[in-house]
């Protein structure tokens, strides 16, 4: 499990991906074993007691048409409830498992001084406009810097879209009306095994008109010196606003996501 | 009343109110769905064999996605089911049919009829196009301009009418009529799978009913809840889902019947632990209403209410995990037989086991976040609701010899199971192979080519394995062995006590359990007392058993035969699909121009025929409906029979309460909207569009309009035909007094104001929408009211009610209601 306080910022944080990765591993491992035992068994028994005409017919109770169903119970009862039981432990400790973790990709890795990004990213029938602190604007694909933990804003300018990347495992709804916050973090030795430039394909997880197929978008992560200047090119055609005034830019925006 | 037709006459099957009659077309009418939902099934698969070529275009491609979902899930699972709970509830529970006949065949053809409607909404510019999800605001006019869009939002809603009255129809039926001695735990599993399955449609379908009435309104009159940002498109969320959810169980609830009963019948054993899993299924029933967000774990819903969905969620599955290995212990010692039936059966509960545990997957947040639109989902909900009615499949097997009286071909009855089984695994396991394609996408990753094109050829290899099932039944029904009365060596349950097929009126003599076990016994009849029984010699049994006169003195119409004939509720239906196909044309036919007052407005009619179709469609509506209401029809009442918990509630009386009570529900989706979208627009920054004095006048108009309906059966009571008249009347005036004042006020805003349906010179469109389509629904129920007050006093002026008022008092019932609405209505739109 994760312990936000110990996380330092930059490449140590557990990306989205790898929470994933970890408890989908444990509930498939998990899952099939369960699956594998119940099927199993059953199989099993089934093929035991077919009915193959060389059964006694001592101690064989067999139904009548027209009778009432009275008198059951017995020591099936007793085992139907081991197994109820047995299955509602594995079923809630991987829950409870699963929480935990769901608290930290909720809450993300905690940053200092301000050192995360925040961009609003709009749907809109059929792509993905972001448009960054300083009010620049990028249209299909998303440039941000390695080792920094990147919030999203994610809304609608039209219908119900789904902002999601299968690669980074992140995925908001984006609804007209709705700001929903996400975050994301690519390292740098990701960037660097990618060559310098690391690409995610973004696609929509809703479907959202005749365009749905199609609405695809990029995310491409460059190294933290490159984006710099390359965002700092940015700002000079409109009004340059700093990185750290971006949480107050998004805050009033995130607030009336929340009330909602 | 009219005689039955012979089963071969075609009027037979227009007019026949007979339970057994509308299974089976409700059966037939469901496989012809499941072949129209088949068809797109492959439409889509064959889309997925390459993701660089299409056979459809993105927004066809939307349409087949669209109408798959929507006729899969309620014109085929559903309808499917009710063939067999319509032919099997009445016989398991001993009873001679549902408890309203007319009421029946009402749901049939509104079902027929809606399905009609979806089909020819495919001719009027394209169907909808929105995911059987209709996610707002995909779904307004805006972005889904089709009149055929429309259409099938009209069919769902008619859909849903239908169904409403198949609930309240087997709620009462079961809570009403059961045979003697047969108590609430008595009931065989399948009788009690499709009770709580009712029980969950009541309040369900009314939340499904409400949304697609405010969708409706956007589509055709032009209100604008969907396209709100102030929570619009949450709401159809909310909404939807609130529905939603209740609908998977409601759709795998009948098939865990089959499965239940089949597991019994075919391994010799009775169900262990079947106390506790009839808790459990109630659990469920209960439980399914309080999950629904986690449908809506990405929208912007807090994290405190996540884990509150989320932990309601993992405690749903846990009865079904009891249920489950109920299912498997209960096959343990016993002598199984493979049947085809039996092969279906466990092939649901193996398939069913792997929906359930992907479904856990799913209920630990952090993995839905990435499962969500993947066809992980796809894979899941199939397994989970295919996957179970796989069972149904099973069921038709089992009950096929009781239906036709000849025994299907077993040979191709395995041979269906394994290509069945083997087709499905290779579609939906490939799902999960591939689930990270994005759902209703058809460019997808190729990467993942290999499992669509492998899902592509299970896919075919499902949908013509049901060709083996038709050819079997058509030349098993011709040409099959006699099947007798009970072909199964361990079945209990009361349709095999009877002939194959049953008799018209099911039984020979009185069913009664009061001994511990089955018997038919003959009842002593009084004087010219009710339809006689005859033994199984046909002879009337008049001998015997005790008087029981007083009970017979209930019912006025003691000396009549039952009626198992009425055309009036096929007329009705299609009276209603013409108004609907009327409305869903109605928008693009009709603009209204609006000038100073209403007299200087303009209709300008582009199209004739949508606006014809209402009118004559109305009419049709009324003029069937008077002559429904006109019709000598006697469907007897149970004079002995177990109704715990309802006890002493009379079999129509009964009916209005599960109605009123599903109607709660439609006026509460109906409130919650209003509240949910001023709560999303700042609570406080919304003023009252009307002035309150009108709507207070009104309120003391209804309220005593109240008093005088229970005036008017204070003097049915006393048989004072002329107090009848009098209060009646009064409260008909009343009525209308409500209504001139409603309709002065709608003109006053509208012209004076400049508020109408959806747009609004002093604030948010949305809140005129609100105010108009709130106070419009209620203003039908008002509208309603008064066409059955007419009815009733006319008819009290010819001289009837005055030996039976009961028609005045359930009037009284749904008048009381309405008003109560209005009460809540008033401070939300008058005061605050």
């Amino acid at each position: 499990m994760i312990d936000p306080v110990i996380l330092q910022q930059g490449s140590d944080w557990r990306a989205q991906a790898e929470v994933f990765d970890e408890i989908f591993f444990v509930f498939l491992a998990l899952g099939t074993l369960v699956g594998t035992i119940v099927v199993a068994y059953t199989l099993w028994n089934v093929y035991k007691y077919r009915d193959d005409g060389n059964r006694s017919d001592e101690k064989f109770d067999a139904p009548t048409v027209g009778e009432l169903p009275t008198g059951q119970g017995g020591p099936k009862a007793k085992k139907l409830f081991l197994s109820f039981g047995l299955s509602a432990i594995v079923v809630i400790s991987l829950v409870v498992y699963a929480y935990g973790l769901l608290l930290y990709v909720e809450d993300g890795p905690s940053v200092q001084d301000d050192g995360d990004i925040e961009i609003l990213v709009e749907g809109q029938q059929y792509g993905w406009v972001y448009e960054y602190p300083n009010g620049h604007t990028e249209r299909g694909e998303l440039i941000v810097p390695a080792d920094q933990r990147i919030d999203i804003n994610v809304t609608s300018q039209d219908v119900w879209h789904n902002f999601g990347s299968s690669e980074l495992r992140i995925k908001s709804d984006a609804i007209p009306g709705e700001y929903n916050e996400n975050w994301f973090s690519v390292s740098s030795e990701e960037v660097e095994a990618q060559g310098g430039e690391a690409t995610y394909t973004v696609e929509c997880f809703e479907l959202c008109g005749p365009g749905h197929s199609a609405m695809k978008g990029q995310i491409t992560v460059i190294p933290q010196d490159e984006w710099e200047e390359w965002y700092a090119d940015t700002g000079e055609d409109s009004e340059s606003e700093s990185i750290e005034s971006a949480g107050v830019t998004f805050d009033a925006s995130a607030a009336s996501g929340v009330s909602a | 009343m009219s005689e039955l037709p012979p089963t071969t006459s075609v009027k037979r099957w227009l007019v026949t109110t007979n339970h057994k009659d509308i299974g089976i077309l409700y059966t037939i009418t469901a496989l012809f769905f499941l072949l129209f939902g088949g068809v797109m099934a492959l439409l889509i698969r064959l889309q997925l064999w390459d993701p660089t070529s299409q056979i459809l275009s993105g927004l066809a491609y939307n349409e087949a996605v669209t109408a798959h979902g929507l006729i899969m899930v309620f014109w085929f699972l559903s309808p499917f089911a009710f063939g067999f709970a319509n032919y099997f509830v009445p016989l398991q529970i001993g009873a001679d049919d549902l408890a309203f006949p007319r009421l029946n065949a009402v749901s049939y053809w509104l079902y027929l009829f809606s399905g009609v409607l979806l089909a020819i909404s495919f001719f009027q510019g394209g169907t909808l196009s929105a995911g059987w999800t209709i996610y707002a605001p995909l779904n307004v006019p805006m972005y889904t301009p089709s009149i055929g869009s429309t259409g099938a939002v009209l069919a769902l809603a008619m859909f849903v009418t239908g169904t409403t009255a198949s609930t309240v129809n087997f709620l009462t039926s079961i809570h009403h009529s059961r045979a003697e001695g047969m108590g609430i735990m008595d009931m065989p599993m399948f009788t009690w799978s499709m009770l709580t399955t009712v029980w969950m449609m009541l309040f369900a379908f009314a939340a499904l009913l409400a949304v697609g009435l405010i969708l409706s309104a956007d589509r055709v009159l032009g209100s604008v809840y969907f396209s709100a940002t102030e929570g619009g498109s949450l709401l159809w969320g909310h909404l939807f889902w609130f529905f939603g959810h209740p609908e998977v169980y409601i759709v795998f609830f009948p098939a865990l019947g089959v499965m239940l009963e089949l597991f019994q019948t075919f391994s010799g054993r009775r169900l262990v632990g079947r106390k506790w899993v009839i808790i459990a299924i109630c659990l469920i029933a209960v439980q399914s209403f309080l999950v629904w967000m986690h449908h809506m774990f990405l929208t912007t819903i807090n994290l405190e209410i996540k884990t509150l969905m989320m932990a309601t969620t993992i405690g749903i599955s846990l009865p079904f995990d009891l249920v489950v290995f109920a299912l498997i212990y209960t096959l343990i010692k016993g002598r199984i037989q493979f049947t085809t039936p039996f092969l279906f059966a466990f092939g649901a509960l193996l398939l069913f086991i792997l929906g359930g545990i992907t479904g856990v997957f799913l209920g630990a947040i952090v993995l839905d976040y990435e499962f969500r639109g993947t066809y992980w989902v796809v894979a899941h909900f199939h397994y989970v609701m295919f996957g179970g009615a796989t069972a149904l499949f099973g069921g038709a097997y089992y009950w096929f010899p009781k239906i036709t009286g000849k025994m299907y071909d077993e040979f191709l009855g395995k041979l269906h199971f394994v290509v069945f089984f083997i087709g499905f695994n290779a579609v939906y396991f490939s799902m999960f192979l591939g689930w990270e394609t994005p759902r209703r996408v058809f460019e997808y990753n190729p990467e993942f080519q290999i499992y669509h094109q492998f899902g592509t050829i299970g896919a075919f290899v499902l949908g013509l394995s049901f060709f083996i099932m038709f050819y079997n039944f058509a030349k098993s029904y011709v040409s099959g062995d006699p099947a007798g009365d009970n072909p199964w060596d361990y079945s209990r349950t009361a349709e095999w006590a009877v002939s194959s097929p049953p008799p018209l009126e099911n039984w020979p003599n009185r069913p009664s359990y009061a001994s511990g076990k089955l018997e038919f016994v003959k009842d002593y009849v009084p004087d010219g007392g009710p339809a006689m029984k005859t033994d199984d010699n046909g002879d009337v049994a008049t001998d015997g058993g005790d008087s029981h006169s007083a009970h017979i003195s209930d019912y006025p119409y003691w000396d009549k035969h039952a009626s198992h004939a009425s055309i009036w509720p096929f007329a009705l239906s299609l009276a209603l699909l013409v108004t609907l196909f009327g409305f869903s044309g109605f928008a693009d036919a009709v603009t209204v121009v609006l000038g100073e007052s209403a007299m200087q407005s303009e209709i300008n009619i582009s199209n004739p025929i949508y606006p014809t179709a209402i009118v004559v469609g109305l009419v049709g509506l009324l003029y069937t409906g008077v002559k429904w209401g006109l019709e000598d029809f006697y469907a007897p009442p149970t004079e002995f029979a177990e109704r715990w918990p309802f006890n002493g509630v009379e079999k129509v009386k009964l009916g209005m309460w599960f109605f009123l009570a599903s109607d709660v529900i439609v006026f509460g989706a109906f409130i919650s909207a209003a509240v949910f979208v001023r709560y999303n627009a700042g609570w406080m920054t919304w003023e009252p569009l009307t002035e309150s004095l009108p709507g207070l006048i009104n309120t003391f108009v209804l309220i005593t309009s109240s008093f005088t309906v229970i005036l008017a059966l204070v003097a049915a009571r006393r048989k004072s035909r002329q107090g009848v008249l009098a209060t009646l009347g009064t409260t008909i005036l009343l009525g209308f007094t409500f209504m001139a004042i409603k309709l002065w006020e709608w003109n006053h805003e509208i012209f004076d104001r400049g508020v109408t349906i959806g747009a609004n010179a002093h604030g948010d469109p949305i809140q005129a929408s609100i105010y108009y389509v709130t106070t419009g629904l209620h203003g039908i129920h008002v509208l309603l009211g008064l066409v059955i007050a007419i009815f009733l006093f006319v008819r009290v002026y010819q001289g009837h009610y005055l030996d039976d008022e009961r028609p005045i008092e359930y009037f009284g019932l749904y008048w009381h209601f309405v008003d109560i609405v209005w009460v809540f209505i008033f401070p939300l739109f008058y005061l605050f």
